[in-house]
């Protein structure tokens, strides 16, 4: 028999899948989201964490950068 | 003011995944949507067979005057033996261009042959456009001299005047004024403002944030294809308003042409194109008109250097240092605008505005769905002529240009495409049935043969499952 699901097919690299299976393994979102893990560069999670996880990685981002433009004077 | 509509319309899933981006038709795309009946009605008038003559592909111009005083068929082998071998991929592409414009229609030759031929409207159309005859054309008709002419300056700010109008309306900038119901109608239709849940009143979508970065010409071109695509509702016939547009498009810049022997419906269409600049009325009975330069080879949208244009696009104004910060010597209030959607203003004194590009702003640009090439292309676009005398070729400091890019590329480390996972096949000739189906398809996104999974595009899903319990069944 074959089993089918459906979701969401990530393409990323491997630095931002191992933060994906970060995120999983810590509950960050809430709860597990990634359905299976296919290769390096690819992710399977469920469709409807999206928005959420979206926004996280923009938080991540912002956190790892710093502000360039001087301001002001 | 950008904020208008960025952060507040909450993302859902699919606008993730699909992200759609403004598509700037051609003349040739827009034409290959139209039914048969409608291009040949449109061939009847010599000034659109012209146009379309002229924004053919080189090769396919090349072609259309060969054969253009051939009275009967030309084989399909002699036509694709005008060029070499080596360019056989763009004879079937324009081959496919003309079949498409219905420019060229198939018929067969006595000996069996299939053969080439002008469709005969157009081939009629076309010589009368080259060497003249046929009827006069609707806004020929001669008139006396015009007690208040206007000179081409004036016309120059007025179209602009108008046009600005509309883009200021777009920005939600406060002085906006005189834009008509019909106008935010097209707005809305275009998907370049969309009503706000809350209370219904036009906000601009990422569509028109793209809009807005586009260099004037494209712009005219887009809203007039989504114009025209309104106007059967208005009870306008589509080919008479396409007519009237490509013979203004041929018109010649501070010279006025008569209304009369205009239909009701074309009056109608002068009063909106009036009202986006295109033409000039003093009075609306007026009796005459001027077009304006926006009006002018308005078909023409591959040539981006036309001439006619340099005139009329706006000196340079920005500045960009290697700093990251902007100077916009403007006092436009709509360029102050547009300068805000992706810079943070620090100053603004009259006649400039200083500005700062910063990660944050950026990304609030590109959230409000702007990339960054067009960024890119806006500042180069309006670059002061100053940064075009430097030394260096580029007129923007590379540093800020990749820096943009960069910021771009950070918001896309994910890409995500909506799937269906096949995974736990019992054996490995299941598995390659069902691969080699859903690839023939087109339809898979990711597989691998290892671990028998296989990811296919969510849309084909019913399609597969259906052909798989088909196999099951048989085996």
């Amino acid at each position: 028999m074959v089993n089918v699901m459906k979701g969401v097919l990530v393409k990323c690299d491997p630095a931002m899948k191992q933060f994906l299976l970060h995120l999983d393994e810590t509950l960050k979102l809430g709860r597990k989201f990634i359905i299976q893990e296919l290769d390096e560069h690819h992710l399977f999670i469920s469709a409807d964490i999206l928005v959420t996880l979206q926004a996280k990685i923009d938080d991540l981002m912002d956190q790892i950068s710093f502000p360039l433009a001087e301001k002001g004077n | 003011m950008a904020n208008n509509g960025i952060g507040s319309s909450k993302q859902d899933n699919s606008s993730l995944i699909t992200q759609t981006n403004l598509e700037c038709k051609n003349l040739y795309e827009y034409l290959k949507n139209q039914p048969q009946n409608v291009l040949d009605r449109l061939y009847i008038h010599p000034a659109i067979c012209l146009a379309v003559y002229r924004e053919l592909p080189e090769l396919a111009r090349q072609y259309v005057i060969r054969i253009l005083f051939v009275e009967q068929p030309v084989p399909q082998a002699v036509v694709a033996s005008w060029g070499s071998q080596a360019s056989s991929k763009e004879h079937n592409y324009v081959t496919k261009v003309l079949t498409d414009l219905n420019v060229w229609i198939e018929d067969s030759l006595p000996g069996g042959l299939i053969g080439w031929m002008l469709s005969p409207t157009f081939k009629k159309n076309l010589k009368a456009a080259l060497l003249g005859g046929g009827k006069p054309w609707s806004m020929s008709s001669a008139l006396d001299a015009d007690k208040n002419a206007r000179d081409v300056g004036f016309l120059d700010s007025y179209s602009s005047e108008r046009w600005e109008c509309v883009l200021h309306y777009m920005v939600g900038s406060q002085q906006q004024e005189g834009i008509s119901a019909d106008a935010v109608r097209i707005l809305l239709h275009a998907g370049l403002m969309k009503r706000d849940e809350e209370d219904g009143s036009p906000v601009i979508t990422r569509q028109g944030f793209q809009f807005l970065l586009l260099d004037r010409h494209a712009q005219v071109w887009h809203f007039l294809l989504q114009y025209l695509d309104t106007v059967q509702q208005r009870g306008l016939d589509l080919v008479e308003c396409l007519t009237f547009l490509f013979q203004l498009s041929f018109s010649t810049l501070g010279k006025d042409y008569s209304t009369e022997g205009l239909s009701p419906g074309l009056l109608i269409f002068l009063q909106h194109l009036r009202e986006f600049g295109l033409v000039y009325q003093r009075k609306r009975k007026a009796g005459r008109f001027y077009p304006t330069r926006l009006a002018l080879n308005i078909t023409n949208s591959q040539n981006k250097n036309a001439p006619i244009l340099e005139e009329d696009s706006p000196k340079g104004y920005i500045v960009v240092e290697t700093n990251y910060r902007v100077y916009a010597y403007t006092d436009s209030n709509l360029q102050v605008a547009l300068i805000a959607l992706f810079t943070e203003l620090m100053y603004r004194f009259p006649n400039l505005v200083v500005g700062v590009i910063t990660r944050d702003s950026i990304r609030q640009a590109l959230r409000g769905g702007i990339t960054a090439d067009q960024i890119i292309g806006y500042l180069k676009q309006h670059a002061h002529e100053r940064m075009l005398t430097a030394d260096t070729k580029q007129p923007l400091p590379p540093t800020v240009v990749d820096q943009i890019k960069l910021w771009e590329l950070e918001r896309n480390r994910l890409t995500y495409n909506e799937g269906v996972l096949y995974s736990q096949f019992l054996s490995q000739a299941d598995f390659n049935v069902l691969k080699e189906y859903a690839q023939s398809n087109g339809v898979l996104i990711w597989c691998n043969k290892e671990k028998r999974t296989l990811v296919i595009n969510k849309n084909a899903h019913d399609d597969v499952k259906k052909f798989w319990k088909k196999y099951s069944k048989g085996s």
